[in-house]
């Protein structure tokens, strides 16, 4: 594309010396902070965060809600990118403006809206001590469900794109042509349609994945601090313990979880060729 | 002749005036109420002291860091923050000891506030006390046992232990149970016991707020420097004053160590504990007065954390008490009730 490599070089510098100097080295300075100690280089920090029950359950509630997240999104993305993809251009085109309508409201005030909606006095406590089957309004905030909720209709416009993209590349007659061959609707989404959209199911379950486990706001409105993840965890030993180096040691956490996260994907897909 | 004249006084006045622009303060106090304090204190002090006052806010972590990081070349020159906090400063031997006979108007201050962590680190400029508020048309508090009773359960919120009402509760959770308040060990298994019971346990008195208005919560612990937000609810909320009586707490004033703006900064404190400002402070209900010279309406009074009696009253935990355990606490808080 270039005439030269130094053309090239050249356009990408700016950005290169951009993410160096403020993103890069910044993070690398926090982030080694969890490796160092009064008596040089450890892994202290570590196993001292491993050691606290509260930390175990943190960390294991974290990586079951991301997976929860990250695979109920991926089941209902499916459905939803394969009936957007069958539709005319036309109303394709309004239904994925939907789709990506949320992604254009802040988080902040998208959770809000499910203390509106999960609240004592909100729509479903309301329906369920309406229609009888609760005496008194039930507790869904601060609950894991309700965090599991957040987060899910927070990520799920990610999901829903990515599978959407990939599915729209899959030639038209190829499932037409699975089912004259005899193959039933299961045989063609596992045989057919996942093979073919392996690319958007990585990209989409990373990017679910990874927002699920780094979200703040959804877990601090709707978890507070009876359902502490990760992220609300780091923000409390930073602006409540002054605590750097656990901080660093659970920054560190989340960027492992999602890169092996992205691997693990990654893996999978490419075991299926 | 006369030209040179007019160039010698400009001169002198672009000089003095320089010389105002270079004599600045810097101090670092609470985030709330800062268009009060600007209108209140701020402004009138640069008035009179023909200086710059810089302001830095932020939550006490923060600003606790901020003195640390700049312990050899301070950046604060005075700082706001709680009493326990002063103690934690005075032991890492960040802050100066104050020379009491720079600030006139100590001896209008309650006994109290006149040496509250010891050896002159810190000067107290409010009091707070601290209840329960809870929904009057619902329940009646009677007690701080109320908030683990079982008729409450699923309806209390609690404050973190990490947040200076946490110890407080606990201290008089403690004394509920007939116990004198001082190990909260006992009282922090008691309420992790009834941890489901509890709606969340919450870090700041505005996020309280906005559950008891949203009616998650009918029953909680609160400063009273918050109760301004209540009073104005549409919600009927009641102020409790329990059998046990009612916690207190108490903000001080704090001079960093070798910041060479000293003169300045007793200056700054000694307007601040004038009668005068903390009876304006205290009639827009920011802060209840530390100075017992402080003559405010019945109306203002019923807001605030005022008047001798009220303020004996108050049940404190010591700051050294609270420095010394709340490694302790916190370690068996996670453990026991967030878990």
């Amino acid at each position: 594309m270039f005439s030269n490599t130094r053309e090239g070089l050249a356009l990408a510098l700016p950005a290169a010396i951009f993410a160096l100097l403020l993103f890069i080295l910044p993070v690398g300075i926090l982030l080694s902070e969890a490796f160092q100690s009064d008596a040089g280089w450890t892994l202290s920090g570590y196993t001292d965060f491993f050691s606290k029950p509260l930390n175990q359950t943190v960390f294991l509630r974290t990586l079951k809600l991301g997976v929860l997240v990250a695979g109920t999104a991926a089941v209902i993305g499916y459905a939803a990118a394969f009936s957007i993809s069958n539709l005319s251009p036309v109303a394709r085109g309004r239904v994925f403006g939907l789709v990506i309508l949320p992604l254009m409201i802040s988080p902040v005030a998208r959770t809000y809206a499910w203390i509106v909606i999960l609240g004592r006095t909100g729509i479903v406590n309301d329906a369920l001590v309406g229609l009888g089957l609760a005496e008194t309004p039930i507790r869904l905030l601060f609950t894991e469900t309700a965090v599991f909720l957040g987060l899910l209709q927070l990520f799920m416009p990610l999901m829903i794109i990515s599978l959407l993209s990939a599915m729209e590349n899959i030639p038209r007659d190829v499932i037409p042509a699975a089912r004259v061959l005899g193959a039933n609707w299961f045989q063609v989404f596992f045989r057919v349609i996942l093979p073919l959209t392996k690319e958007g199911l990585v990209v989409g379950g990373t990017l679910v994945f990874t927002g699920a486990l780094t979200a703040y706001i959804t877990p601090a409105i709707l978890g507070g601090s009876k359902v502490l993840m990760l992220e609300t965890l780091l923000y409390q030993q930073v602006n409540v313990s002054n605590d750097f180096v656990s901080a660093s040691v659970i920054a560190m956490i989340l960027i492992i979880m999602s890169f092996t996260a992205n691997l693990l994907l990654k893996r999978i897909a490419t075991a299926r060729k | 002749m006369k030209n040179a004249i007019s160039l010698s006084a400009l001169c002198c006045a672009l000089a003095t005036s320089a010389f105002a622009q270079d004599k600045t303060l810097t101090i670092s106090v609470y985030s709330f109420a800062q268009d009060e304090y600007k209108e209140i204190l701020y402004d009138p002090f640069e008035e009179i002291c023909d200086c710059k006052l810089v302001i830095e806010t932020g939550n006490s972590v923060e600003r606790m860091a901020e003195i640390e990081a700049n312990a050899s070349n301070p950046v604060i020159d005075m700082a706001v923050i709680a009493s326990q906090d002063a103690l934690e400063l005075a032991r890492k031997d960040l802050l100066a000891q104050l020379d009491v006979s720079k600030l006139a108007n100590l001896s209008k201050l309650y006994s109290a506030a006149q040496d509250p962590i010891g050896d002159n680190f810190a000067v107290g400029y409010t009091f707070y006390a601290s209840s329960i508020v809870y929904r009057s048309d619902l329940i009646k508090v009677n007690s701080w046992a109320d908030l683990l009773d079982e008729k409450l359960a699923g309806n209390v919120a609690l404050p973190n232990i990490t947040g200076t009402q946490g110890p407080l509760t606990l201290m008089m959770l403690d004394k509920a149970a007939g116990n004198d308040g001082s190990d909260l060990t006992g009282v922090i298994s008691e309420v992790g016991k009834h941890a489901d019971d509890i709606v969340t346990f919450y870090s700041r008195s505005s996020e309280l707020t906005q559950l008891m208005n949203q009616e998650e919560v009918i029953a909680a612990p609160v400063g009273r420097f918050a109760w301004s937000a209540f009073k104005d609810s549409p919600l009927p909320f009641a102020w409790a004053e329990p059998a046990e009586g009612q916690a207190g707490g108490m903000n001080v004033m704090v001079m960093t160590k070798g910041n060479g703006n000293e003169d300045l900064a007793y200056q700054f404190m000694d307007y601040w504990l004038s009668t005068e400002v903390q009876t304006k402070v205290a009639e827009a209900l920011v802060d209840s007065p530390a100075n017992a010279e402080v003559v405010v309406s019945d109306e203002i009074a019923d807001n605030l954390t005022y008047g001798a009696d009220l303020i004996n009253s108050l049940n404190l935990l010591s700051p050294a008490e609270i420095i010394d355990n709340r490694e302790a606490w916190v370690e068996q808080w996670n453990t026991e009730v967030i878990q």
